[in-house]
Parts: C-alpha cells; sequence; structure tokens
C-alpha cells in the first residue's frame, strides 16, 4: 500500500514535469500517451493541467498589443526636440570654450593693466602729497598759523 | 520598399523611409517589449527609444543581418535595461521606505493595477502570477521564451538575435518552461489564484 502511494506520488510529479511540455505538443508519442492515460485517471493532475493551460493563454491574450494611434506622432516630436537639442549643443560645444577662453584672456589683460596702472601711479600720489605737506608746512610758518587763529 | 532602400532612406535622413520603417515593424518592437517589461506604457516608450536608436545609427547598419533581427537585438537589450534600472530604484526604495515607514509603495502598487481597467480581477491575477514567474527566469531563458511565445519566432532566428547557437536556445526555452511550470506548480498548491 505504502509502495502504491509512493509509485503514485512519483507519477504525479513526473507527470506535473511535464505538462507544460504537453501542452505544447513537445512529448514523444509514448510520453504523450503515459501521460494521457494519466489524465483520465488523476482528477489533480486535470485540474493543474487546465490551472496550467489558463496561464499559457494569457499570453495569447496579451500577445499583438493595439499600438497606440499616435506612436508616430509622438516619435516624431522626439525626433525633432533631440534634432533641436543635437544642434543646440553642438552650437554650445563650440561656443561654450570660445566665450569662456575670451572671458579668461580679458581677465588677464585686465589684471595685467589695473596692475601695471596702479603700481606707479600710488607711489608718485603718495610722494606728491607728502612733498606737498611738507612745502605747505615750509610755506606757512607755524608763528604766522598762530596768529591767524588768534 | 525593401529593407536596404529602407535603410537607405534613413541613412541619408529620409523623414518618409523612417515612418514607414516605424509602421512596419511598431507592433512587432511593442509586442517584444511587453513580454518583457509587462506594461503597454513602458513598452511604447521602449519602443520609441528602439526607433530613435535605429534612427541615429542607421549609418552602422550593414544589412548583415536581418533588419527585423537588429530591431529584436535593440529592443530586448533597451527592456532588460529597463528592468535592470527598476530593480536599482525599487532597492532604493525599500531603503528609504525603511525610514519612511513605506509609505510611498501603496500607490504605485495601485497605478500599475490601473493599467488595463477593463480586466477582471480573476484575469489580473493571473496575469500577474505569469508575470511574476517570467520575472523570475534569468534574462536569457527570459529573452529565449518570450521572445518565442510572445513573437512565435523560430529557434533559428532567436539564436542569431541572441548570438548563441542553436543548440543553447533549445536548451534555453527547455529550462525556461520547467522554471515557469514549477513556479505555476508552487503557486498552484498555495492557491495563489
Amino acid at each position: 500500500m505504502v509502495s502504491y502511494i509512493k509509485s503514485n506520488k512519483m507519477k504525479h510529479s513526473s507527470i506535473h514535469k511535464d505538462l507544460i511540455f504537453y501542452i505544447d505538443n513537445e512529448l514523444s508519442v509514448e510520453r504523450r500517451i503515459a501521460v494521457e492515460k494519466h489524465l483520465e485517471e488523476c482528477a489533480d493532475c486535470r485540474s493543474f493541467l487546465s490551472f496550467l493551460q489558463e496561464e499559457i493563454q494569457i499570453i495569447e491574450k496579451e500577445k499583438k498589443p493595439e499600438v497606440s494611434p499616435f506612436f508616430f506622432t509622438r516619435l516624431s516630436a522626439r525626433l525633432e526636440e533631440k534634432q533641436f537639442y543635437q544642434t543646440q549643443s553642438q552650437w554650445v560645444r563650440l561656443a561654450q570654450p570660445a566665450f569662456f577662453s575670451l572671458v579668461l584672456l580679458a581677465g588677464i589683460y585686465g589684471g595685467l593693466k589695473l596692475g601695471s596702472n596702479a603700481s606707479s601711479p600710488k607711489v608718485n600720489q603718495q610722494t606728491t602729497s607728502s612733498i606737498q605737506m611738507l612745502n605747505d608746512f615750509a610755506a606757512e610758518p607755524i608763528e604766522s598759523f598762530l596768529l591767524d587763529e588768534l | 520598399m525593401d529593407e536596404a532602400q529602407l535603410i537607405n532612406g534613413i541613412q541619408q535622413g529620409d523623414h518618409k523611409s523612417f515612418q514607414i520603417l516605424v509602421e512596419t515593424y511598431q507592433r512587432m518592437v511593442v509586442n517584444t517589449c511587453l513580454g518583457i517589461v509587462h506594461n503597454k506604457a513602458d513598452a511604447e516608450d521602449l519602443a520609441q527609444d528602439v526607433f530613435l536608436e535605429i534612427f541615429r545609427t542607421a549609418e552602422n547598419f550593414r544589412g548583415e543581418a536581418k533588419l527585423s533581427t537588429w530591431l529584436y537585438r535593440i529592443a530586448t537589450n533597451r527592456s532588460l535595461n529597463l528592468i535592470r534600472n527598476n530593480k536599482r530604484k525599487r532597492f532604493f526604495q525599500s531603503i528609504e521606505e525603511t525610514f519612511t515607514g513605506g509609505r510611498n509603495r501603496t500607490s504605485e502598487i495601485s497605478e500599475n493595477r490601473n493599467d488595463q481597467p477593463d480586466r477582471n480581477i480573476t484575469d489580473q491575477q493571473r496575469s500577474d502570477l505569469l508575470h511574476r514567474a517570467i520575472d523570475r527566469l534569468p534574462e536569457k531563458q527570459r529573452i529565449a521564451f518570450t521572445l518565442n511565445k510572445y513573437e512565435e519566432l523560430p529557434y533559428q532566428q532567436i539564436a542569431e538575435i541572441m548570438e548563441i547557437s542553436l543548440a543553447s536556445v533549445e536548451s534555453l526555452i527547455h529550462r525556461a518552461k520547467k522554471n515557469l511550470q514549477e513556479q505555476l506548480l508552487d503557486c498552484y498548491k498555495k492557491k495563489c489564484v
């Protein structure tokens, strides 16, 4: 009895393994006959077969979907957008380094110019102002200044 | 207009040739992507990416393989890339959820469910079950199985698309069916649907 149950269980699992190939008609003739014979006797395997068939049937239902009627319109819009950005990016690719090089050169030139202008007049200005102060001091003696205050 | 003329036209930037190509192959490309990603909107977006890539790289097409083989190859690669990106996103989302307490997940699931509102719940459940089982297949098995089942392609053409031998395709599809059956049997025993 135990061996019968065991062998029957073995048969179930071996049949279960073959069912997907049975549905796709990929079993040898002998195997196919054996599966069909088992299916006639076994309600559980028949139930699993119908479950499997319904699952595989889902693929048939999903196959060949209706494509959106605006598919090409949307694609054309994306293509145009891409081409626009491509031409734009080509311009940007050329113009950007040129612009930054110019800015850099202008910066360097400006810096040099400012540097050369800024150093000499400052010294001159300082000397002139100190000279002026000295000269003022010389031109206007302290006595006359105090007299003016009074 | 034959394939060579079409490609020649596209290589010269002729929009009419491109339109003919798209109208001839759009259904095939959408169907292939749909078989892998299981979402119509995603499949259409992917199909558009495929055609844009064709337009952009048409000059590289030397005519050694059939145009459809080239299209299938790009379509499967792009679909797999989308799945990989989604997996990456889900991984980061799961990390985020551990901090936010999973508030964003429910809304995403309900969005996916509303993809085909006219289908009844049992059909939807069956379909979800099948998609989950297909998604769990290793990538190569999934591609071979999808091309064979959704596009009804012969093994020889699948071998050309995947650039593998005919024997490898046979083995991949055989293993894919076995794996699929095991998963469905497991679910049948647990009464998932």
